[in-house]
């Protein structure tokens, strides 16, 4: 009421989940996102374009990095001033989805890239989607979304 | 074990079988979807109604299975699961061509299902009805 120091700090909106690579916890991976999504108060299109990266990153993950083999896979999401942030980290061999191009249907379809429709949904959910390796092996993958509603969203 | 599928006869001047989709369609379920629809074509379905209103997501894997969906509906094999782009790569040039399937059509999309369908451009595939009595009556 007479200032900044009465508001919760922004920085409280922060969740970390670790599953296993299996297809069977993507719904619980969902939800988390949900779950963040509202504690940031985002818009009911901003929290789809969040569940669907995530889901199609994890998918990814899951099924081209660890290729049905066991692995952990570590979601981290939070608010950083208006950009809800998140970060997806796995032991799987390096990928960096970012140069996966975006789709030509030109190309013949036995020249496609697995996982390229993800990628292209992710592309158009995300403001921004960063890679690299992660230190000692795997990847570090970085989605970033504003919940400021965009001019569609109203 | 997140989605839930419902099928209903109606049998009027053509038969329609309508297949009802809650929950989530994402890549734990979606080959479930093509088996259950191939198991409908074995046994007379030629008219398939796939009603999503209740669906509340869908991932790329389910757009797969959508398009996986209309190959068995119109007695071909469906593609690869990991055939990805090259299913809209199909998808795209028979829409140009003027061959726009009625074998499977779609009811009742909810927005956020509706965008993922146009943002690939699977949308154009299929002929959408807002809700299931509007698509049962345009039989």
């Amino acid at each position: 009421m007479t200032g900044r120091s009465t508001d919760p700090p922004e920085s409280v909106v922060r969740r970390t989940l670790a599953v296993d690579a299996d297809v069977a916890r993507l719904a619980n991976v969902r939800a988390a996102i949900r779950d963040v999504a509202r504690a940031c108060e985002a818009p009911a299109t901003c929290m789809d374009d969040l569940v669907q990266a995530v889901d199609e990153a994890v998918t990814n993950i899951i099924v081209h990095g660890y290729r049905g083999l066991p692995g952990t896979i570590e979601v981290t999401a939070e608010l950083v001033g208006d950009d809800i942030v998140i970060t997806i980290e796995d032991r799987a061999p390096t990928f960096d989805p970012t140069t996966v191009p975006a789709p030509d249907l030109t190309i013949a379809p036995d020249r496609r890239r697995p996982g390229g429709m993800g990628v292209h949904l992710m592309r158009l959910a995300m403001d921004t989607i960063r890679h690299r390796p992660r230190p000692g092996g795997g990847n570090i993958l970085i989605l970033t979304r504003s919940r400021v509603a965009r001019p569609k969203e109203g | 074990m997140a989605m839930l599928t419902t099928v209903d006869r109606i049998e009027g001047d053509v038969p329609v079988t309508v297949m009802a989709l809650d929950g989530e369609l994402d890549a734990s379920n979606y080959l479930r979807l093509v088996d259950d629809v191939r198991e409908l074509y074995a046994s007379g379905t030629r008219n398939l109604l796939i009603d999503l209103s209740g669906l509340t997501f869908i991932a790329s894997s389910g757009l797969v299975a959508l398009f996986s969906v209309v190959r068995v509906m119109n007695g071909e094999e469906p593609p690869d699961p990991e055939y990805g782009w090259g299913a809209f790569h199909e998808v795209s040039r028979g829409v140009e061509e003027g061959n726009v399937q009625t074998a499977v059509q779609l009811c009742g999309a909810q927005p956020s299902v509706s965008e993922v369908l146009q943002r690939t451009g699977l949308d154009r595939l299929f002929l959408s009805h807002p809700d299931r009595e509007s698509a049962v009556a345009s039989y």
